[in-house]
């Protein structure tokens, strides 16, 4: 009984352990799972001719022919759309309605004087066309169908009448009769709650399709274009449906979203068709089509991160890594060979590997505050330089951030090369020196430059050392070393909790974070290759 | 004793001049001699470089915070948890800060303390080489994921699942930022672990095996004690990992400064060291009580830290010592 137990524990304990593992490879798979394939979105998608267009204007990227064929196409069909709205208006614009009217009575008035009539006559025709413009501003501003049949009748009774053929009064009419048609079909009591809805069902069809082709150019870059990704355009094109609320159920209790037709919201009038228009047809007015977005890793993003990619971020980031591993990797090798090949374990040498864990263990932020008290605020003015964060006193913080991983692998890599080698060396006559240079070093580099890759991918990946010396979210490429740059790491906090307009982008929130990871990974992966490498050459011999 | 430059060009009395002299003259041992303890010098100063940095760090951001002990009251910084910096008066508590520290440091470690040591021991007892080899990679890459990324998936991921899903008031609290800092330390804790309880060596198993002790005893009662030292060097070194982490507790731990009420209820927001510091150096004109205030605060962390390290060490050394003896 007691050796059952003992059995079943040893069994429980083997699966615990397992268990834990598994629970490591889940965690690995939980973070970087749903970000590799969410950031995958910024580089591969369905680019609809929004997105065709953007890169024409802002990166002259592609076929100006060919895509404003596609413009054009795609405008045919959405051509119907405008149309709808527009004609719906009639009915409940009444606002619009009334100054329309009142802009044509005036045209009228300014086109009889042009014409020579003078006099009685004017005043006679004048006055007429002022009754029908007034009776037509009763008809816009009722809700009583009866009247509105009303005074549209009298109004339309004037059709043909001589005096107001070929005339800017013809305009009357066809507003008569465009209102009588739309007005047909409405409930009138509902009019102000149209309106409402329609300015929201038009909001997100500018956000889906852009501008109008004869509306201004909106001043935001990010205002030009409609919906650039297929994915972005199918989640309008669910708001366009369905309009959301938040409702309280219960008092006290969580809010639920309901859900609720658009359609439904204009049962019966003219717009009532638009949204099963816009849904079926919603293919040929964007016109998606599989893009590989590889420019995405060297485009400058516009304006914001709304458009665009992340060039400048991953310049920035290879060039604070590379310059900080320029600094740091001969100071690191050198302390590497002091403390394998000439130190013995003296007190002043115990200090110094004590040191060297305490700089390990300083916390990142740390390294930010001194960075900033001491190169920003104090060495570079030393020097004569400008004391402000910049892409010199960033690489400087990373190199003393570093220094440590440096000095540890190579420690580690003159340490594995075997002592035969030396011995050999010795034993030819070479001197110390002589040896260390031409024998032990070389034998030890590729396992030198796996630790500085390391530490490369560790500098790349540093977001906090950085935020108070040197890098920026958003701003121009630098000039110089004495300008501070924009980051991968910090840009991917930015992006994340800092940027508005980024929130409405998620595919570049993920693209900028997956960017970051897969440069280290790749570094990374090259490290474990070099260091497989290494391995199997010293075990052969 | 023999330094580079020994063999070269004496002109020894010998005649015809076709062999050297392997005599050195006392001038070139002389050479060799200063060269040698000259190289070693200069190296020995390049590597001092890393003594030369600690201190600066010390001196700097201690340097800075001076201005703030000097105008405020330590104790009242350490026991007020009051962290009002930009009100009038402004008050400096730092008590909620350090406690919002400790909260999600200790609560991580919770976590990834036992996932941890049970990993370790899977990877150095219950493996074959070749599985090990399987599962140190995913070790490397969660070492590899840089924080912002940690920190990322922290509030973009996690926090609207917690709000959503599982009905927490906020999405950005301690719980978010433990659990997310625990898979942050758990490479650290699992390779220093690993090492040391490998380092126990095969003759104290194998004894314990002998004797009839079962896999899960052998490691409970003979491995354990015997790696107890690594161990607790590796939780130590886990927790600086956890207590310096800026990015993922900035963005995902809420940034309230209070101390948690109830005390057990960890879904509330609080605020880090390490995030106040992040988040509002950018807002800190310099040479303000504010922006001195984020250097003391530098100094508590430099100080845990410098405390943690000595510790660490002391049980890395002990390790080393025993398993040295065994």
């Amino acid at each position: 009984m007691r050796l059952l137990i003992r059995r079943i524990t040893d069994k429980f304990f083997t699966v615990l352990t397992s268990a834990s593992v598994i629970l490591l490879a889940a965690a690995l798979l939980v973070v970087l799972g749903p970000m590799l394939l969410r950031g995958a979105g910024a580089v591969v998608f369905d680019g609809t001719v929004e997105f065709r267009r953007m890169q024409l204007d802002l990166f002259n990227r592609g076929e100006a022919d060919s895509i404003e064929d596609e413009v054009s196409r795609a405008a045919a069909c959405r051509k119907v759309v405008y149309e709808t709205i527009d004609k719906f208006k009639h009915g409940i614009d009444v606002e619009e309605l009334s100054n329309e009217a009142k802009r044509i009575y005036r045209l009228f008035g300014r086109q009889l004087r042009y014409e020579g009539v003078t006099g009685d006559e004017y005043r006679r025709v004048r006055s007429l066309a002022r009754e029908l413009r007034n009776r037509l501003l009763e008809a816009f501003g009722s809700n009583d169908r009866a009247l509105i049949e009303r005074n549209v009748d009298r109004v339309l009774r004037y059709r043909g009448h001589r005096d107001f053929a070929d005339s800017a009064a013809s305009g009357f009419f066809t507003l008569a009769e465009d209102f009588l048609t739309s007005v047909e079909s409405i409930d009138l009591n509902k009019r102000r709650q149209y309106a409402d809805s329609l300015r929201q069902a038009e909001e997100i069809i500018f956000r889906l399709l852009g501008p109008r082709p004869d509306d201004a150019l909106p001043a935001l870059a990010m205002e030009r274009y409609g919906a650039t990704r297929w994915d972005m355009a199918q989640q309008l094109l669910d708001d366009l449906l369905w309009s959301k609320q938040w409702v309280e159920a219960e008092p006290g209790r969580p809010m639920v979203k309901v859900r609720t037709s658009r359609a439904g919201q204009f049962a019966g009038t003219g717009l009532e068709g638009l949204f099963k228009y816009v849904e079926d047809n919603l293919e040929t007015m964007l016109r998606p089509r599989f893009t590989f977005y590889w420019q995405y890793l060297i485009d400058d993003s516009t304006p914001g991160h709304y458009f665009g990619g992340v060039g400048p971020e991953v310049l920035g980031t290879l060039l604070i890594t590379l310059l900080s591993m320029v600094l740091v990797f001969p100071l690191g090798v050198v302390s590497a060979a002091y403390l394998v090949e000439c130190a013995s374990d003296t007190a002043a040498v115990r200090i110094i590997r004590m040191c060297i864990n305490t700089l390990a263990g300083v916390p990142s932020i740390v390294f930010g505050l001194f960075g900033l008290a001491f190169f920003v605020l104090f060495l570079i003015p030393l020097f004569g330089g400008p004391s402000k964060p910049c892409i010199l006193t960033a690489c400087l913080t990373l190199a003393v951030l570093t220094l440590p991983v440096m000095i540890r692998a190579s420690e580690e890599a003159i340490r594995s090369v075997p002592q035969t080698y030396k011995e050999a060396s010795l034993g030819l006559g070479a001197g110390r020196f002589v040896t260390f240079v031409k024998v032990t070093l070389p034998a030890a580099l590729p396992g030198i430059l796996t630790g500085a890759i390391l530490s490369l991918s560790r500098v790349a990946g540093e977001t906090a050392p950085v935020l108070f010396t040197g890098a920026v979210a958003l701003g121009p490429p630098p000039d110089s070393l004495f300008d501070p740059t924009r980051t991968l790491s910090y840009g991917s906090y930015d992006i994340a909790v800092g940027d508005r307009l980024a929130m409405m982008v998620p595919h570049k929130q993920y693209g900028m974070v997956v960017t970051l990871v897969l440069l280290i990974l790749c570094l990374n992966g090259i490290a474990i290759v070099l260091r497989a490498r290494i391995f199997r050459k010293l075990k052969g011999q | 004793m023999i330094a580079n430059g020994t063999v070269s060009g004496g002109q020894g009395g010998t005649a015809g001049g076709a062999s050297r002299s392997l005599v050195l003259t006392p001038l070139e041992d002389l050479k060799g001699f200063l060269s040698l303890h000259l190289g070693r010098f200069a190296l020995f100063l390049l590597a001092c470089s890393s003594v030369l940095l600690v201190f600066l760090i010390f001196v700097f951001v201690v340097q800075e915070a001076v201005p703030f002990f000097a105008k405020f009251s330590t104790v009242e910084f350490l026991a007020n948890a009051r962290w009002y910096p930009e009100a009038d008066p402004p008050e400096f508590g730092a008590l909620s800060l350090i406690v919002g520290s400790l909260y999600v440091t200790i609560t991580s470690l919770i976590l990834a303390v036992p996932v941890g040591i049970l990993a370790a021991v899977f990877l150095s007892d219950m493996v074959s080489l070749r599985t090990r080899d399987l599962v140190k990679p995913v070790v490397e890459i969660l070492a590899a994921i840089p924080s912002v990324a940690y920190g990322f998936f922290a509030v973009l991921v996690l926090a609207p699942a917690m709000q959503s899903r599982w009905g927490f008031s906020t999405g950005t609290n301690i719980l978010n930022a433990s659990i997310v800092l625990s898979i942050m330390a758990l490479p650290t804790i699992i390779s220093v672990a690993e090492d040391s309880i490998s380092a126990v060596g095969r003759d104290l198993r194998e004894a314990s095996y002998s004797l009839g002790a079962t896999r899960f005893e052998t490691i409970l009662r003979v491995v354990m004690p015997a790696a107890h030292s690594g161990i607790i060097a590796a939780v130590i070194l886990g927790m600086m990992r956890a207590i310096g982490e800026t990015m993922v507790v900035w963005m995902a731990s809420g940034n309230a400064a209070r101390i948690p009420s109830p005390w057990w209820d960890l879904s509330q927001s609080v605020r880090t060291m390490t995030a106040t510091i992040a988040g509002d150096m950018g807002e800190t004109p310099k040479d303000s009580s504010h922006y001195w205030s984020l250097f003391a605060i530098g100094v508590v962390l430099l100080m845990m830290t410098f405390m943690l390290n000595i510790v660490s060490e002391y049980f890395l050394a002990a390790a080393k010592r025993r398993t040295g003896k065994v």
